[in-house]
């Protein structure tokens, strides 16, 4: 084994009291029309798991590539190490794992991890990485052979192989089965632990509630809440109820906790902030109910309400 | 300062190390693609060895052979760097792969070098494979000199290409690409006179060759070799690197406003509002564009070959009129008069017989009639009849510089004739030729002696006009021949 590679932390440097990582400061982006980001602040300090949560097209991944230098900011200041992300000095001080790139079919994992390890200063021994990430059965056979799922953990890999001080994981566990996602989360909070910043953008409400120390949600180009998971959750409380009953619509239209009822082919939909309550009146007043599920509300949904709610702007839309 | 220096310095030796892992990685990737490596690395050779070495020392034709191989070679240039850059680029814009790249902190430059180094790596395999044919199945008799220029040109050679694979690249999607790639590379071969050598093109074939790179890249090849070429070096030079840096230009702008950037690091934008930069930068895009002008005026002058020495003809009469057969006979006004002309000592057995017949052009008393049969006995078969201007049939030469044009009446039976001039210092190579069909109708034919390839006016040895190409009979008559 060769995880003493990982367990030596990088010493750092002197500036590194309690400057942030990266950060965007009052951050405006337009694409032709589309006003993307509408004076973002975001900033990632030394240590924290920062999710970025927010429904598609919020800004996400715009935000994320003015921290990557793929684009400039037409207002406000986007900074990586105290630098210009451009700069090559910064990135190479981070490590990143894209949502879609379509990596050469005819190469291998060890290959590709190889390469991206020889753009960094002091990477990790790419066979350390392999074993890490558990790929030793498919490090030496051809990417257009891998599962879906083996894609994502081999840029994952790719990722962390340059032993970065700042980690971007964008939609990280896309394609994972539990497993997988189970073990790269291991990882994910060893690194945390040894001392790595990441900030990751997420679907998954659980991804964050697992992993982070800070959420930060992006709607409409704008920060829209920031806190902790429960401080973020305590703003999603919806919960849906699914269940088939025979009661009349009116009847159940007519509880206090019905946010929206929607029916279909005989099943409804209940939308409500207080399951509980809405269970025990359906359970009361139809003996015959089946098929019940309860589920969270969806985190685009949630977050759309989030955004109509807390910061209802118009303009950022135009 | 820089505050990050002890994280994020690189030793140079890193460096240049990640540098050369690109260079592989993009090496091996290629090799593992059939699709790319097969036709680019096979291709030119097999055409070679089925046209070049095949079919053209069987029939006893070393010019022919040569020629192939020269254009073959150029065609073996132009693939890894059209594909390679055109094809892998336009995917990898399409699939995210080169945003990844972009936020990677790869060397500056890498991207292209690495790219650049792959294509260059190909071609100097192909130029390898090719030399190796030529002299050991071909038995081309190169010099170790020789050797060196076809293989420095042939490596150097990818660079305009590479350019318009970049441009290519940054411009169509993925899917689109090789179409796109193909539809340029396989035309442009041919009007560059790669299959086909250019004196035997149709003559707006040749007039429009230099705007093609691949036409500067093969007259080059064969400048080298010392067989005859259109252009001079400095045109070819010239126009290969305008090509280049034009191309170039166009693929780094479109790139950059899709916010790609394909020098690494900030400094491209950082300078952004520095007008200096702009300035140079159009400068240099217009440089290119001047000398792309220069080299296609300078390459369409057609080019005796370059050791054209040794004793020029003698001065040609300043009578215009070279025959007009009125006299019943098949006299000149100069020389020995019209012969039959064929293959037989080439080999042939094609026959063609020559007389003076009534009626010619505008009514006038006679002209000259030339029929028979084309045989396939050689490669390339001809029938018809020559004038040989200074008097003896197998020598000396008539010096016709100062004069510009070749012009007659030619009426047929609608086949293509070729005039074929043996100028004395072909040496085993194409002699300059001119084509055009007849009809039945009288039809004057009037030919620009300076724009043909090969041309070398000051020793005419004999100029041929007959029919070759498919077997089959042959009837043409011809009239008030001038030179002037």
């Amino acid at each position: 084994m060769r995880r003493a590679d990982f367990d030596t932390l990088r010493p750092m440097g002197e500036q590194m009291s309690h400057a942030p990582l990266a950060s965007l400061d009052a951050v405006r982006k337009r694409f032709g029309k589309i006003t993307a980001l509408d004076g973002l602040d975001l900033s990632v300090s030394q240590g924290e798991l920062l999710a970025l949560l927010g429904p598609n097209g919020a800004g996400k991944s715009t935000a994320i590539s003015l921290l990557l230098g793929l684009q400039r900011p037409d207002e406000g200041s986007a900074t990586l190490f105290g630098q210009d992300p451009q700069e090559v000095e910064a990135r190479r001080r981070i490590g990143i794992m894209m949502q879609e790139v379509a990596l050469s079919p005819v190469m291998r994992p060890r290959e590709f991890l190889t390469q991206v390890a020889s753009y960094y200063p002091t990477p990790y021994d790419v066979q350390s990485v392999i074993k890490r990430l558990g790929l030793e059965k498919v490090a030496d056979r051809t990417y257009k052979d891998l599962s879906g799922g083996q894609k994502r953990q081999v840029q994952f890999a790719m990722a962390i192989v340059g032993r970065p001080e700042l980690l971007f994981l964008d939609e990280p566990s896309v394609g994972l089965d539990t497993n997988a996602r189970a073990a790269l989360w291991q990882v994910v909070r060893d690194l945390i632990h040894e001392g790595c910043s990441i900030v990751l953008t997420t679907h998954y409400l659980e991804e964050a509630e697992a992993l982070a120390d800070r959420v930060a949600v992006v709607a409409h180009g704008r920060l829209v809440a920031g806190g902790s998971v429960d401080e973020i959750r305590a703003h999603v409380s919806r919960k849906t109820i699914q269940c088939r009953s025979s009661l009349p619509r009116a009847q159940m239209q007519s509880w206090p906790e019905v946010v929206e009822l929607s029916d279909e082919s005989g099943r409804q939909s209940i939308v409500t902030r207080d399951a509980e309550a809405v269970l025990r009146r359906l359970l009361d007043a139809d003996a015959s109910v089946r098929d019940i599920e309860v589920r969270r509300a969806g985190l685009a949904e949630a977050f759309t309400e989030l955004t109509t709610t807390a910061s209802p702007n118009p303009e950022a839309r135009t | 300062m820089n505050t990050a220096v002890n994280h994020s310095q690189m030793s140079n030796s890193r460096v240049v190390a990640a540098y050369f892992g690109d260079i592989r990685f993009e090496l091996v990737k290629m090799l593992r693609t059939p699709a790319f490596a097969l036709p680019t690395l096979v291709f030119p050779a097999m055409f070679y060895l089925l046209f070049g070495v095949l079919m053209g020392s069987a029939k006893g034709n070393a010019a022919a052979a040569l020629y192939s191989f020269a254009g073959l070679s150029v065609f073996g240039t132009m693939a890894p760097g059209l594909f390679g850059f055109g094809v892998s680029l336009a995917f990898e814009r399409e699939y995210g792969l080169l945003v990844f790249k972009q936020a990677l902190p790869m060397p500056p430059g890498a991207y292209l070098v690495a790219r650049m180094a792959m294509a260059m790596i190909f071609a100097s395999i192909i130029s390898l494979l090719m030399i190796l044919l030529a002299k050991f199945l071909g038995h081309v008799p190169f010099s170790f000199m020789q050797v060196l220029k076809i293989y420095v040109i042939g490596v150097l050679g990818v660079m305009p290409f590479c350019a318009i694979g970049l441009c290519v690249g940054a411009f169509v999607s993925g899917q689109a690409a090789p179409a796109i790639v193909n539809v340029i590379y396989l035309p442009m071969a041919f009007l560059s006179g790669l299959w086909v050598p250019m004196p035997i093109l149709p003559h707006a074939v040749q007039q429009f060759a230099p705007l093609w790179p691949a036409f500067h890249l093969s007259q080059l090849s064969l400048y080298s070799l010392g067989a005859p070429s259109m252009g001079t070096f400095a045109s070819h030079i010239a126009s290969l690197a305008g090509f280049t840096i034009v191309f170039f230009a166009i693929a780094m702008r479109r790139l950059a406003n899709g916010g790609l950037r394909m020098f690494g690091g900030a400094s491209g934008a950082r300078h952004m509002g520095f007008p200096l930069q702009r300035v140079l930068s159009r400068a240099v895009f217009f440089a290119g564009i001047g000398l792309i002008v220069a080299g296609v005026l300078g390459g369409n002058v057609a080019m005796a070959p370059r050791d054209a020495k040794g004793p020029i003809g003698v001065p040609a009469p300043a009578n215009p009129v070279v025959a007009n057969f009125d006299d019943g006979t098949l006299k000149a006004s100069y020389g020995i008069g019209w012969h039959e002309a064929d293959d037989k000592t080439r080999g042939g057995n094609s026959i063609s017989t020559v007389r003076v017949i009534e009626d010619g052009a505008g009514h006038s008393k006679g002209a000259l009639e030339a029929s028979g049969t084309i045989r396939d006995a050689i490669e390339y078969p001809f029938g018809g009849t020559i004038f040989f201007p200074k008097g003896t049939e197998a020598g000396d030469f008539m010096n016709y510089s100062g004069k510009k044009t070749l012009s007659f009446q030619a009426r047929g039976d609608g086949r293509q004739l070729t005039v074929i001039f043996l100028v004395g210092t072909e040496a085993g190579g194409i002699p300059p030729m001119y084509s055009f069909v007849t009809s039945p109708e009288w039809k004057e034919v009037r030919i620009k002696l300076e724009t043909l390839a090969g041309m070398d006016l000051k020793r005419m040895q004999g100029i041929a006009i007959g029919a070759g190409g498919a077997p089959g009979e042959f009837r043409f008559a011809l009239d008030d021949v001038r030179i002037e």
